[in-house]
């Protein structure tokens, strides 16, 4: 199946391994991530003007003729986009979805598995918007869980799953941002699994030495395409 | 246009969304903000907005909020308070030199370019005690000399 694909300022520069690791997962399921020509920043959590909206009402008007499905793997932008499909009337009936909305248990069964994740236990880690607001949160709100015990992992941190790590305050006040991280990481145990770059920044900068990955890095070991986690 | 006004219009709402407040700071019990124990009170907020008040710049949520929405998610009326910080920190000016330069960014080429980013606001980066972290933040540095390319110049909205 074909999707349009917005990957964010992010995934194009400190997270590019985040890209590169959501488009070989799309491509081992068979799927074709076609990038949004000529996109535009969303705003993320920074611009705050009247334009936020306007920004990505525009990134989607530029897919014109392309997949009416849109998969976005930075939360921010998720939320951004989500949020302009609701406010503006398009032509077309465009979705917005994250990469976790296509994961089900029928899929997850396809999966060719070469290492499992037995004796190994994570927190999975969402951060806020992936969660909230309601209107523009994804649809499965544990499925992060259902992927990791899937593959006989174990599981820890319901207290912090949802709790903020203070990403989006980083470059404007890094005490907060210490305070909050250090905050969860206290209180969870394992290997952190988060699927956004910002938080990833946050919890890896103040982890000393807990693992910090990417949900991908799990699934792409699960499948054999990576020997280390 | 006054500061209430003009904020509420940034954030996307208008003064009778607010009117629905119902006073009862659910919104601060789970506010983030809190967990740094520092005192922040969003219905405050709200009501200063609702009431034409100014707000300044060391209000705790204009310093401090996250814009994790907890608050949203438990207000009954789902109030987005956090957009309504984003608006104040706009007008009031508080952004970093690091948010500046993202926006700046944002202006010249339509994507957040991080080597500009980053060496527009070296200096602020170092006097915060970021050099402390460079070893943690190496894996950053690295995906974005590995990624780095010309700036992309997006065609104006």
């Amino acid at each position: 199946m074909d999707y349009s694909y917005y990957p964010g300022c992010s995934l194009k520069g400190s997270a590019s391994s985040l890209d590169r690791d959501v488009r070989k997962i799309f491509n081992l399921l068979g799927h074709n991530l076609l990038e949004i020509p000529d996109w535009n920043c969303c705003g993320a959590l920074e611009y705050g003007g009247k334009e936020l909206t306007n920004l990505s009402r525009e990134n989607i008007r530029k897919i014109e003729d392309g997949p009416c499905e849109i998969i976005a793997p930075c939360p921010a932008c998720y939320k951004n986009l989500k949020d302009a499909n609701k406010d503006f009337n398009f032509k077309t009936n465009f979705t917005v979805l994250h990469p976790l909305e296509l994961f089900d248990k029928e899929l997850l069964a396809s999966l060719k598995v070469k290492h499992d994740l037995k004796g190994m236990l994570f927190t999975p880690y969402y951060g806020c918007v992936l969660l909230r607001p309601e209107e523009t949160a994804i649809k499965n709100k544990y499925i992060m869980e259902e992927i990791i015990t899937f593959f006989s992992g174990e599981i820890d941190g319901e207290k912090v799953r949802d709790k903020c790590c203070g990403a989006s305050r980083l470059f404007a006040s890094k005490m907060v941002t210490e305070k909050l991280s250090k905050l969860l990481l206290e209180q969870s145990k394992g290997i952190i699994v988060v699927f956004c770059p910002m938080c990833h920044m946050a919890m890896k900068m103040f982890s000393k030495k807990r693992k910090v990955i990417y949900l991908t890095d799990l699934l792409l070991y699960v499948m054999g395409e990576k020997k280390f986690l | 246009m006054q500061q209430t006004d003009y904020i509420i219009e940034l954030a996307g709402h208008k003064k009778e969304d607010l009117s629905v407040c119902l006073g009862c700071r659910i919104c601060a019990s789970v506010c983030t903000v809190n967990d740094l124990e520092i005192n922040a009170n969003p219905q405050e907020l709200l009501m200063n907005l609702f009431l034409g008040l100014n707000v300044d710049k060391d209000d705790p949520l204009v310093r401090f909020c996250t814009n994790c929405y907890r608050c949203t998610s438990a207000c009954p009326w789902q109030i987005r308070i956090p957009d309504i910080v984003r608006g104040l920190r706009e007008n009031l000016s508080t952004g970093s030199v690091f948010e500046h330069a993202i926006i700046e960014s944002i202006n010249i080429w339509g994507r957040m370019y991080e080597p500009y980013v980053f060496l527009r606001a070296s200096l602020f980066v170092l006097k915060d005690g970021w050099a402390r972290h460079m070893f943690r933040m190496m894996e950053y540095v690295i995906n974005i000399v590995r990624s780095i390319h010309v700036p992309h110049k997006v065609k104006r909205i």
